[in-house]
Parts: structure tokens; C-alpha cells; sequence
């Protein structure tokens, strides 16, 4: 078994982002991504999930170092001032790379 | 006094009661919560039993009666907030793209509004157009466009990337879930007549109300979780919730009259009007303004205006086309 190092970039952001952050995800090269509905409590108050308006997503997307860093630049540029979000990397190890 | 005898009879119906209830449980902070897929399914049955009876009752009374005042619905639609916006910008001094925003909020609007307002007239045998669903569904996106435009033009983000999200924000408008059922049911139901009714009449008429007044409780359940947020959007706009749809149902009302609807019709003409969206609206508003603060437009449609609308609004509305009417 061989396994590479990626990176998980785990993004966790208001429903509404939700088609604005995946195209980002295409556009910086991403293959694919996770996503899923949560609720939570963060400094934009509660995210109760009851109706879509108050719903968050966690998308979790596997990529190569140098897309993670470009994909986090761009978050921090372009979504962090208007979207309720977090965004925050860790390593992992997969197997079959070209996948990612 | 009538008004007072309006209004009781609207508080203590089913609906407007199961919407206290919820409200009280959020307050009590009670666990009672509805899954989000159970909300959805309940928009979906209603807004395809309001679309549907609305298509039937367009196909009875023919385009011709029908053009006139759906013009005139959907004018409304794109002026209010012509005239919301510069209200909310020098008047309550917010940002200009909070004060886009607010506004197509404003001259969009609330399908649960307009159903609690002809669920209100069938309990007091008042008579009104059943076509009027047709307003609502034309008058929910062109008010979103102006709200957008004025947006893009008060924040100066022209170029090709407003173009972008102006179509995002129209695609929203015009495909989202709601006004989509809306539009859909309306012209299945118009092809379908009144041999199609009396096939789905045991599922989407009869349990109707049953479904409505369900909905309703979640509604008072999520408007009560928002009202610690009214503190938040400070007097102005708390003011601005209530009095300005009191304005804009009596413009309504008026209109409706102007353009031949009876009494009923006017009525939800101006419940229309009054109303503000919080489903197509906000989806749209968050895609295509994502710089306008969300807690604004939100809690005066969600928290403010919807609880005035459905419990003092409507008969309010109605008492004013009963004036209008009366007088030669």
C-alpha cells in the first residue's frame, strides 16, 4: 500500500455560499468534495438549521499543498468580509493521488 | 367597533393561534423543533395547493379579467422599492446596500402572508377572486431585479462580475424553489380546469388548513428564535416593519379597486403588498449582494412584518377595502 500527502481543506459556511465556494473549488483546480448540513454557534450567533436561510454547510475537499494555499488565499480575499464562514486545512495521507 | 371584531376574528383562528404556540415555545425555549426537510415538504404542498387553485380559477375566469390587475400587481411589485429605498437610506440612514436589500424585500412577497389572508376571507364568507394567486406569482421577482439593480448601482461594482451575479440573482428569482412551484402549480392548474380539481381536491384542499395551521407553528417557532436579533436592528427599522406594509396594503387596496377587483381581490392585493419576503428574497439577496447584512433584511421581514402581517395586517387590509368600498 502506498499512500501520498494531501491536504483536507474543511470549509464550514453559511447554505447561501454554498454555489459561490464550490465553483470556487472547480475554478482552483479541485476534483472533487464533500458536503454536508450542520448546525452550529459561532460569532455571527446561532445557525439553528431549521430553514435554509439558517443553515450552514461543511464541505470537506482533498487537494494537492499548492491548491490548498491557493484556495485559501482566495477564501480570505473574496468571502471571509461578506460570508459567515471558517475555513482550516489538515494533513492527511490517500491513496491513488491522481484522484485529487 | 368592526376593526376590533376583524381582528379577534383573525387571532383566534387555527392558524394564527398554532403560530403563537410556536412562538411561545421559542421563547420558552422549549426542544420542540422541526426538521428541515418536514419545512420544505410544507412549502411544497402549499404553494402547489395555493398554485394549483389559483390555475383553475385563472382557466375559469379567463386572461381577459385576470391581465389588468396582475399589471398592476406586478407595477407595485417593482415600485415599492423604488420608494422603500430612499426611505431606508436618508430616512433610516443605512448603508446603500443594506437599503437594496430591505427594499426588494419589501416589494417582494410572502406566500404563507397571502395564504393566511384567503384562508381569513373563506372563515368570514368573504368573497374573493381566486385568481388573485396569479399576483402573487408575478409579483415576487420584479421587485428582487430592482432591489439588485439599485444594489449594484449604489455600490458601483459595474463590469462584467455584476453582470455575473445579476444573472445569478435573476436565475434565483425566477427558478427558485418557490416562485418555480408557484408558477408551475398555476399553469397546471390552468391546463387542468376544473376536471383536474376534482381529482387532487381530497389531498390539496380538504387537509389544506390542517397543513397550513402545522406550518405555521414552525413559522412562529423560527420567527420567535429571531426576535432576540430585533435589538439588534435598533427603532427605525423596527418602525419601518409595521408602518411602512400599512402603507403599502392601502396602496394596494386601492389599486385593486382602480383595476376592477371586488372587494376580496383589493384586499389581497393589498396583503400582497404589505408583505415581505423571506423565502426567494433572502436566497436571492445573499447570492447577488452578499455584502448587505442579512440580520436587517431578515428580521424586519421574518420578525417584524410577517407576525404583524398574519395577526393584525390582514384584517387591517381588509377593513380599509371595506371603507374604500363603502364609500360612493
Amino acid at each position: 500500500m502506498t499512500t501520498h500527502a494531501m491536504k483536507l481543506v474543511t470549509i464550514v459556511c453559511e447554505a447561501y455560499a454554498k454555489a459561490a465556494v464550490t465553483k470556487l473549488l472547480r475554478d482552483v483546480g479541485a476534483h472533487g468534495y464533500t458536503l454536508f448540513t450542520v448546525e452550529g454557534e459561532g460569532s455571527r450567533g446561532r445557525r439553528d438549521a431549521d430553514i435554509p436561510e439558517f443553515t450552514n454547510i461543511q464541505i470537506e475537499v482533498i487537494v494537492p499543498l499548492e491548491v490548498a494555499k491557493v484556495m485559501l488565499t482566495r477564501l480570505e480575499h473574496e468571502f471571509f468580509s461578506c460570508y459567515g464562514m471558517v475555513a482550516f486545512t489538515a494533513d492527511v495521507q490517500v491513496l491513488r493521488a491522481n484522484k485529487f | 367597533m368592526e376593526i376590533l371584531d376583524a381582528i379577534r376574528a383573525n387571532l383566534l383562528s387555527p392558524a394564527v393561534l398554532f403560530f403563537a404556540l410556536g412562538l411561545i415555545a421559542a421563547l420558552v425555549k422549549s426542544d420542540l423543533k422541526f426538521p428541515e426537510p418536514l419545512y420544505v415538504g410544507l412549502t411544497i404542498y402549499l404553494l402547489i395547493a395555493i398554485g394549483f387553485k389559483g390555475g383553475v380559477a385563472v382557466s375559469q375566469a379567463g386572461l381577459a379579467e385576470v391581465w389588468l390587475p396582475a399589471l398592476a400587481a406586478m407595477a407595485l411589485g417593482a415600485l415599492i422599492p423604488l420608494w422603500t429605498y430612499p426611505l431606508l437610506r436618508y430616512g433610516g440612514k443605512l448603508s446603500a446596500v443594506d437599503s437594496a436589500a430591505i427594499a426588494a424585500h419589501y416589494g417582494s412577497v410572502s406566500a404563507v402572508t397571502f395564504i393566511a389572508a384567503t384562508n381569513y376571507l373563506k372563515a368570514i364568507n368573504q368573497p374573493f377572486e381566486s385568481y388573485s394567486t396569479a399576483f402573487l406569482a408575478v409579483m415576487e421577482s420584479p421587485a428582487i431585479l430592482i432591489g439588485v439593480i439599485l444594489g449594484k448601482l449604489a455600490t458601483k461594482q459595474a463590469g462584467e462580475g455584476s453582470v455575473a451575479s445579476l444573472k445569478q440573482a435573476m436565475h434565483e428569482a425566477i427558478f427558485g424553489r418557490s416562485i418555480f412551484l408557484l408558477v408551475g402549480a398555476l399553469v397546471v392548474g390552468a391546463l387542468c380546469g376544473d376536471a383536474g380539481m376534482k381529482k387532487v381536491e381530497p389531498f390539496f384542499v380538504t387537509p389544506f388548513q390542517g397543513v397550513l395551521a402545522l406550518f405555521l407553528l414552525e413559522m412562529g417557532i423560527v420567527a420567535g428564535r429571531r426576535l432576540g436579533d430585533l435589538r439588534k436592528v435598533g427603532p427605525f427599522l423596527l418602525a419601518f416593519g409595521i408602518i411602512v406594509p400599512l402603507i403599502n396594503g392601502a396602496l394596494g387596496v386601492y389599486l385593486g379597486k382602480l383595476t376592477g377587483l371586488e372587494l376580496g381581490g383589493a384586499t389581497l392585493l393589498g396583503v400582497l403588498s404589505a408583505s415581505a419576503s423571506y423565502i426567494a428574497a433572502p436566497a436571492a439577496i445573499r447570492i447577488s449582494l452578499p455584502d448587505a447584512n442579512p440580520t436587517l433584511y431578515l428580521t424586519s421581514s421574518l420578525a417584524i412584518t410577517f407576525p404583524f402581517n398574519i395577526t393584525l395586517g390582514i384584517p387591517i387590509y381588509l377593513e380599509l377595502a371595506r371603507k374604500l368600498y363603502s364609500s360612493p
